[in-house]
């Protein structure tokens, strides 16, 4: 009786997961939380941009193609972001802008990712000649200078139409913004699939791996419920820290005509006012350029606090 | 051993060290000219394209074109002054002899006619022009294995030409084309007579016998330089080539064995006041040496004409407002400049056409009309071209004599949104249902296009009119055309000659895609008229038959015809004798720099810093 009475006097020490110790640690964090707080806004407004395509409910302020004011006006209290060339708000072409940048670098993030991520594992823990085909693949794709291989990416993609009858899906046609992150996203999956592999070969000598292995479990089941969680750290990094990149590839294809046509978006934004910037309109420019800073500087500040956060190496003891 | 190896690289970097002190001390003065001649004259030009080629025979643009033309001489040119613009003999001693039926055309050549010497004529020396040079000329465009993107000029017009261009195609290399084989249609009764004899009538020769590619060749020029004749221009023109240093600059210098050729006495009424004139009768050239610097980028060629390093420039898009204000005069800053400007209407059209042939469309003429009154041809001047251009009602530039002032009447197509919504319900009952989305075909992807296309989509959508942009590269719009199945597509024309024949051809009927009827345009009203016309020499009936088929064509609206283009051409005070031609190619031979007003400029930009 005493004993069990002992017992229950002994203070629990609650555990703190992996997780839950590097959340505590990130929350610490205060600029990163700022700058959480600005993606979330950004992913809000996307997120609001589509509901409203969607449900067709008609908001004055994402008509980017209205005409508010006077061609070439100046930033002003009716518009504060001033008008582009056709007399549209600055600000709503701005502010829409972001679906496009937004879905692009998403799309692109998820595509890279599944390619990066199973080929790496696979590389990592088969090696052999799997490992070596991976490898040639990725040697020889990152031999190519990165936004020729998009370009040529681009191109090729542009105008065809992917069958996904097999997933249920049906055709989608690649136009536009489809294009540009299918070709962002199977030309970046060289750096995760680099790490991933690394970080496999690593993890497969340790004594969990030789345990899951002598208890019989198959090669997928140890990939995809071992590995990949011990290594899904490196992915949300990766994830963050790419999603700047691919925003800034977004930007260089709609400013080489390759990207989304129909819409605005930051890169295509920039085109234009680079012929507006000699004749003194400045304010295109400006607005999707800050628009750009902004959530770059905020995901590379939070992608960086996510890293030391999770990344093992780098807790502080 | 190691210690002299030391002592040999310490050498080798304290003589490198001194090599390099040299350069720089004396370089600057090593690789600037020599000390300028007080007689060397020179006129300074820039270029943004590429020059592709100095073979006449095989040029098609209209750098190449330019440089080419001041080497290499037609039969006949443009008057320098006169306008409407004249043809007048070149290297012909006179205008052609026309038989009765127009078939037959016998030219006098100029005797004592001399190519530019040159290491492919004997002892270096260029030999006399004969009409055999013609000849060859000609048969090397024919000939199927030069393979020339010139052959249109001759497809179907002389006599034997064409049964000599399928002869070519029997022959295994391009070594076995014989070109002695005779053509009926080409003959040289003698060294100076060029007999041309014609399938059926085409007065418009005259103008061709004017263009480059018909040029003579010397055929020891093309025997000894091979395929290496697009970088050796042999000519009888009143310059020739000195360097040409490929994307960076060409010289050329006066041609010493130049024929006599003077200046004009004769020109329009104000060329005497505007002192274009004042050279009357003196021998050409006028300059020793021109200079033509290749630039792509806009903003460099601007820089160095306001350098003064430049004689004559265009008005690069960013630029216009710097130099043109709003009532189209020079800026203030430019006249501080003594800059002046030049302005003159191209020989332009620019449409956004309708493939007759689509289901929707060509059965629709008040959709197509509905789509031409949505558009505003005033606000896009103004967006797009700087209010470079002139709004277009019919297909006819207004530079041609048989331009039509009351085409914007006939055709009914003026920007109106309230006639536009009015045509969309009419057109809405023929098609027998609400109107299917429409597909416009833009030839490029670059901003510039989109900027067109957001402004066309919002004229459209306001009256009522969903037309979605297509943008896409060159070859793919061209394909797209080519084939029939680009729906509404944006293009244009510039007139090659100043006969509006050159644009009566876009709507013949036998000319539809792939041919240069774009619009498979076909009327049977219009084919008479054009088909009378065709072979009818320049005069008032001829005008008004062309007058009469643009009438038929803009009535059934095959296209929302857009712009007329004007260019402005800025030159500085020194540049002397300065005409803009839209047709004429080697002028520069006219045109004179006054050193002293030149040498003033530099002091003059002195002040302005």
């Amino acid at each position: 009786m005493n004993k069990a009475k002992e017992k229950n006097n002994v203070p629990k020490i609650k555990g703190r997961s992996y997780w839950a110790d590097s959340l505590r640690q990130l929350r610490k964090h205060k600029l990163a939380m700022y700058s959480l707080g600005i993606i979330v806004v950004y992913i809000l407004v996307v997120m609001f941009i589509y509901l409203a395509n969607w449900t067709k409910i008609d908001v004055p302020f994402l008509d980017w193609n209205q005409q508010v004011g006077k061609e070439y006006e100046r930033p002003n209290k009716q518009n504060i972001l001033g008008t582009d060339f056709l007399g549209r708000s600055v600000l709503r072409k701005t502010i829409y802008g972001a679906r496009v940048s937004l879905t692009v670098a998403f799309w692109a993030s998820i595509i890279s990712m599944s390619i990066g991520v199973p080929l790496g594992a696979a590389a990592g823990y088969f090696r052999g000649f799997i490992d070596d085909i991976v490898v040639w693949l990725y040697t020889t794709l990152s031999s190519i200078p990165y936004i020729l291989l998009i370009l040529a990416f681009a191109l090729v993609l542009r105008g065809k139409t992917l069958s996904l009858h097999w997933l249920g899906l049906g055709t989608i046609s690649l136009s536009g913004i489809s294009t540009v992150y299918l070709a962002i996203g199977l030309t970046s999956w060289v750096g995760i699939c680099r790490l991933i592999r690394g970080e496999v070969m690593k993890h497969k000598e340790r004594d969990y791996i030789l345990a899951a292995q002598s208890y019989g479990c198959g090669s997928s089941r140890i990939i995809f419920r071992h590995l990949i969680p011990n290594v899904f750290h490196l992915i949300i990094i990766s994830f963050s820290l790419q999603f700047v990149g691919f925003i800034q590839a977004e930007v260089i294809l709609s400013f080489l005509g390759l990207g989304e046509k129909n819409s605005p978006s930051w890169g295509a934004m920039i085109d234009a006012a680079r012929l507006d910037l000699p004749k003194g309109y400045w304010w295109e420019m400006t607005a999707a350029t800050a628009a750009i800073f902004i959530i770059s500087l905020a995901l590379n500040i939070f992608g960086d606090a996510l890293r030391d956060s999770l990344d093992p190496k780098l807790k502080v003891q | 051993m190691n210690g002299r190896v030391t002592l040999k690289i310490f050498f080798f970097f304290l003589l490198l060290i001194i090599i390099i002190f040299l350069v720089l001390l004396f370089g600057k003065k090593l690789n600037s000219p020599a000390k300028a001649d007080p007689n060397d004259t020179v006129l300074y030009s820039t270029h943004g394209a590429k020059v592709r080629g100095l073979d006449p025979g095989d040029i098609g643009d209209v750098t190449s074109s330019i440089i080419a033309s001041q080497m290499i001489e037609c039969l006949y040119q443009y008057h320098y002054l006169k306008r409407p613009y004249q043809i007048i003999p070149c290297l012909a001693e006179n205008m052609p002899t026309v038989s009765e039926d127009g078939l037959v055309y016998t030219i006098k050549i100029k005797k004592g006619v001399l190519f530019t010497d040159d290491k492919c004529f004997k002892d270096d020396k260029g030999r006399e022009l004969k009409a055999g040079d013609f000849v060859f000329a000609w048969k090397r465009i024919a000939d199927i294995k030069y393979i020339s993107k010139n052959w249109w000029i001759f497809d179907n017009k002389i006599t034997g030409l064409d049964e000599f261009r399928q002869y070519s195609k029997t022959c295994k290399t391009s070594a076995d084309v014989d070109y002695n084989t005779p053509v009926e249609g080409l003959q040289t009764p003698d060294d100076w007579t060029l007999v041309i004899k014609l399938r059926r009538p085409w007065p418009q020769i005259v103008y061709m016998l004017a263009h480059l590619p018909t040029a003579p060749m010397a055929k020891e020029a093309v025997d000894y330089y091979r395929k290496d004749i697009i970088n050796h221009p042999v000519g009888t023109g009143p310059y020739k080539l000195n360097r040409w240093h490929k994307g960076s600059y060409i010289e050329m210098v006066k041609n010493p064995t130049f024929r006599d050729e003077f200046y004009p006495s004769e020109g329009e009424a104000n060329d005497a006041t505007n002192g274009i004139l004042a050279d009357a009768g003196k021998k050409l050239p006028l300059t020793n040496r021109l200079v033509t610097v290749l630039i792509q980028e806009d903003p460099p060629q601007w820089f160095l004409f306001l350098q003064g390093k430049i004689d004559v420039s265009g008005i690069p898009k960013d630029n216009f407002s710097e130099a043109i204000d709003l009532r189209r005069q020079l800026t203030p800053e430019m006249r501080a400049r003594n800059i002046k400007l030049l302005t003159f209407r191209d020989p332009s059209t620019y449409w956004f056409g309708f493939n007759m042939e689509d289901e929707v469309l060509g059965k629709n003429l008040p959709l197509r009309m509905a789509l031409s009154c949505a558009v505003d041809r005033d606000k896009y001047v103004e967006l797009f071209t700087n209010n470079r251009s002139e709004a277009a009602y019919g297909f006819i530039p207004p530079l041609m004599s048989c331009y039509n002032a009351n085409i914007k009447n006939i055709s009914q197509t003026s920007y109106n949104v309230q006639k536009a919504r009015k045509l969309v319900k009419e057109a809405e009952q023929i098609y027998g249902s609400k109107l299917p989305r429409l597909v416009l075909s833009m030839p490029g992807t670059d901003i510039v296009f989109r900027q067109q296309g957001d402004f066309l989509k919002r004229c459209f959508s306001d009256a009522g009119l969903d037309v979605e942009m297509d943008y896409m590269d060159w070859p793919t719009f061209q394909n797209k055309i080519k084939t029939k199945s680009a729906q509404i597509f944006a293009l244009g024309w510039v007139g090659d000659i100043p006969d509006a024949e050159n644009f009566l051809q876009l709507f013949y009927s036998k000319n539809v895609s792939p041919g240069s009827n774009n619009f498979n345009y076909s009327n049977p009203e219009f084919d008479q008229i054009y088909e009378k016309a065709y072979v009818m020499s320049d005069g008032a009936e001829r005008d008004a038959l062309y007058k009469k088929a643009e009438e038929v064509v803009v009535k059934d609206c095959p296209a929302i015809f857009l712009t007329h283009g004007v260019a402005f051409i800025l030159t500085h005070d020194w540049a002397m004798n300065i005409k803009p031609n839209a047709f004429a190619y080697g002028t520069s031979k006219y045109r004179r720099v006054d050193e002293a007003k030149k040498a003033a400029y530099k002091e003059l930009l002195r002040k302005l810093k």
